[in-house]
């Protein structure tokens, strides 16, 4: 596999721009804040709001208020990733960019307001407007929609990894010429009724601690393709692997099967792939990074977290991201850095 | 190089028209509807009252109580149609686990179980934690993996109305590069308030019986189901001496980038994508016998879907039978590809095309040939299945018997 990373978009905590995640990864700078007592009747805890980010300095406010949270973040990134691989889908065929992402809760504040609608005042209280927004492929429809995207367009939900589900999709996607673009990464929201809902399945104190919002977007071409328009290389994905399950008593062969033929210069870690020591075990030496602790975690966030890893890899460096979801899946992702600016 | 040939080896299918493959064939054969009254929720506020619920389920016929209660009604209908298809095929019992993956294609998912826990918090209530347990789409996919020792490949795709057509789809692409060497493909969506209230808010549902491609037709019969396929190389079912129903001979996929609910008006789109599903099964049009249509009923889509017929056939499209089976189903939503992929496997195999039910008179803007009459017998050997969705998301798959 020889797939070119020309292009990336990042939203999240750390701020609006590849800038500030380059700039919060680089440093280790953690930008997590308190969640307000009132959202869960206690403190103690952390998340990754996007708040920098407002739709308003992007698009008209009217027309904003036509997509659900996750749209305006994928559409808005998708922008930005399009600009910086030097893409415009108008000045070409748009039926060869497609779009791949990974979206853990979809614009479930959207579906919570259609539906609390209802149950507070029946079918006085629809908004046939929210309705189309509920599904968990509004994300990447609208943003296929705002920048006139005619190539493969997929969502996949598929807990922590559900980025890293995408981008695998989009990486066969352009091996097998259905694409010579795929926009390829993971968007999620965060509202407080989510927060509450980790709260009542326990999941505060486990899986979902410091649980963040944001997008995260790569621009692949087959290197070919890349290289052909002279584009800025700023990494490469050369290997994707991945399993469903580590089965008692085979847990060292699972393991097996997704590490990397060579040993990278670093690991970046998604999902609860630290909480995992079989799967760090083989790679003691390796430093690790793992963004989730900087600007949170989220189902799809895999798409930020690679971003952060292809930001701070040195150019020609082989990287490796390990993302893990509890009881599966699993995926390796091998990079290697390109250029940073 | 030759492309890698996919042959289908199991089939499995739960909903209304039929609660295993026999009864469901039976359905198919014999144009049986099965949309009626839907009492899963109230839905006396809606102008519509009907749908393809499956009627008379109890879960303990199926599960023991732990399950019953653990499993949504979404991972539980997909449980069962999963369970046939892989107890027909018997390829999870021939390949070494990491090699066997799962792609499910899911739409509402659990959210009836989302939807009594946000009721009772917005009614001041704390809510039962176990309803949330379930609402994510790959919670179906990996209770599948777990119940039945599927260890490789696990993914869900959430296209709407397309997922689970987009997910055989994509199961053959993971055969065919070598990553797996089987995968249970396919697709469960249940009923839920959500979608209910959200297509009747639309004014897209019919309060009668759904009658895709004819006269006075008002929208959209919702159903729910499950359907799965289990997929391996052709040449690797043959020598295991594994039966081959069916094969998925290709596949396209793409956003149509015009609208968030309405269709490209001129089928351009769909028509593109119907092609490029063709090319990639390296088939011609002339060697398509009918078209499994999306066919949902709704005005505008039945048009469309039939100028994309036109522009794909050309002056042979009047010898293309469009056929919906949504008559028969409802729209199962995120399942409706996979029942279609099913429904398409067996009509194929049983030498038949499907009746398009329901039939109320002729519109003149739906001047193709529609099956309205009745099943009918053909030889034909290729069949085309399209899944249209919400956000342009368009899917077709090009199955051979």
């Amino acid at each position: 596999m020889d797939i070119a990373v020309t292009g990336l978009a990042a939203i999240s905590a750390a701020g609006v721009g590849i800038e500030p995640l380059r700039e919060t990864v680089a440093q280790r700078q953690c930008r997590l804040t308190p969640v307000p007592v009132e959202v869960l009747g206690e403190d103690g805890y952390l998340w990754g709001k996007a708040d920098g980010f407002r739709a308003a300095d992007f698009m008209p406010p009217l027309k904003a208020r036509k997509f659900d949270r996750c749209s305006l973040l994928a559409t808005v990134a998708a922008g930005m990733a399009l600009a910086d691989a030097g893409i415009d889908p108008k000045g070409g065929d748009p039926t060869r960019i497609g779009i791949a992402l990974g979206c853990g809760f979809g614009g479930i504040a959207n579906s919570v307001e259609f539906l609390g609608g209802y149950f507070s005042r029946g079918v006085e209280g629809l908004v046939p407007m929210l309705f189309p927004n509920t599904v968990a492929n509004a994300a990447a429809s609208n943003a296929s929609i705002e920048h006139g995207l005619k190539g493969p367009n997929v969502t996949q939900v598929q807990r922590f990894c559900s980025a890293e589900a995408a981008i695998q999709m989009a990486c066969r996607f352009l091996e097998e010429g259905r694409a010579d673009v795929m926009l390829a990464g993971g968007v999620d929201e965060l509202t407080p009724l989510m927060m509450a809902g980790f709260q009542a399945v326990g999941q505060l104190r486990t899986y979902a601690r410091s649980f963040s919002e944001g997008c995260g977007i790569l621009v692949l071409e087959r290197r070919d393709h890349a290289e052909r328009r002279a584009a800025r290389l700023r990494g490469r994905i050369t290997g994707l692997r991945t399993v469903g399950m580590l089965p008692a008593g085979r847990e060292q062969e699972t393991v097996d099967r997704l590490m990397p033929p060579a040993a990278p210069a670093l690991v970046s870690l998604s999902g609860i792939a630290a909480d995992i020591t079989a799967l760090i075990a083989p790679l003691p030496a390796v430093p690790t990074l793992e963004s989730g602790n900087l600007i949170g975690r989220s189902l799809a966030m895999g798409g930020l977290a690679l971003a952060s890893l292809l930001l701070v890899l040195p150019e020609g460096a082989r990287g490796l991201h390990l993302a893990a979801s509890p009881e599966g899946p699993y995926h390796a992702i091998d990079v290697t850095g390109g250029m940073r600016a | 190089m030759d492309k890698t040939r996919i042959a289908i080896t199991g089939l499995g299918i739960f909903c209304a028209a039929g609660k295993d493959l026999a009864s469901f064939t039976d359905a198919l054969l014999h144009g049986r509807c099965g949309i009626g009254p839907v009492d899963l929720f109230d839905v006396s506020p809606f102008p519509s009252h009907i749908g393809a619920q499956v009627r008379d389920y109890s879960p303990l016929d199926y599960f023991d109580r732990a399950d019953a209660r653990r499993l949504s009604r979404t991972d539980q209908f997909a449980a069962v149609a999963a369970a046939e298809a892989l107890g027909m095929s018997g390829a999870r019992e021939h390949y070494d686990p990491f090699t066997v993956g799962i792609c499910v294609g899911a739409g509402a998912s659990g959210m009836i179980h989302g939807e009594a826990w946000l009721r009772d918090r917005l009614a001041g209530g704390k809510g039962r934690p176990g309803d949330l347990r379930c609402i994510l789409p790959d919670r179906t996919t990996t209770a599948l993996a777990e119940r039945f020792g599927l260890w490789g490949y696990q993914g869900s795709i959430t296209t709407a109305c397309s997922s689970s057509a987009t997910a055989i789809g994509w199961g053959a692409d993971l055969i065919a590069t070598g990553q797996l060497d089987a995968c249970l493909c396919g697709g469960s969506d249940t009923l839920s308030i959500l979608t209910y209230a959200g297509f009747n808010s639309l004014r897209v549902v019919d309060p009668e019986p759904c009658s895709p491609f004819s006269l006075g037709r008002q929208g959209i019969s919702l159903g729910e189901g499950a359907a799965f396929v289990v997929l391996e190389r052709e040449e690797t079912a043959r020598s295991r001496g594994a039966r081959i129903y069916g094969r998925v001979l290709g596949y396209a996929l793409a956003g149509e980038a015009h609208h968030m609910t309405a269709p490209e008006p001129s089928g351009s789109e769909a028509a593109r994508v119907m092609r490029a599903a063709l090319d990639n099964a390296g088939v011609s049009a002339g060697e398509i016998g009918w078209v499994n249509a999306h066919g949902t009923g709704t005005p505008l889509n039945d048009v469309v879907e039939s100028k994309a017929m036109k522009l794909v056939f050309g002056a042979d499209v009047q010898h293309v039978p469009l056929v919906s089976t949504k008559g028969m189903t409802g729209h199962c939503l995120g399942a409706a590809g996979s029942i279609e992929i099913v429904a398409t496997v067996t009509a194929l195999g049983a030498g038949i095309i499907p009746r398009t039910l329901n039939f109320r008179g002729s519109d003149p803007e739906c001047d193709l040939d529609y099956c309205h009459d009745g099943p009918r017998e053909s030889s034909a050997t290729v069949a085309l299945s399209n899944s249209f969705a919400f956000g342009g998301n368009v899917t077709s798959v090009v199955i051979g018997r």
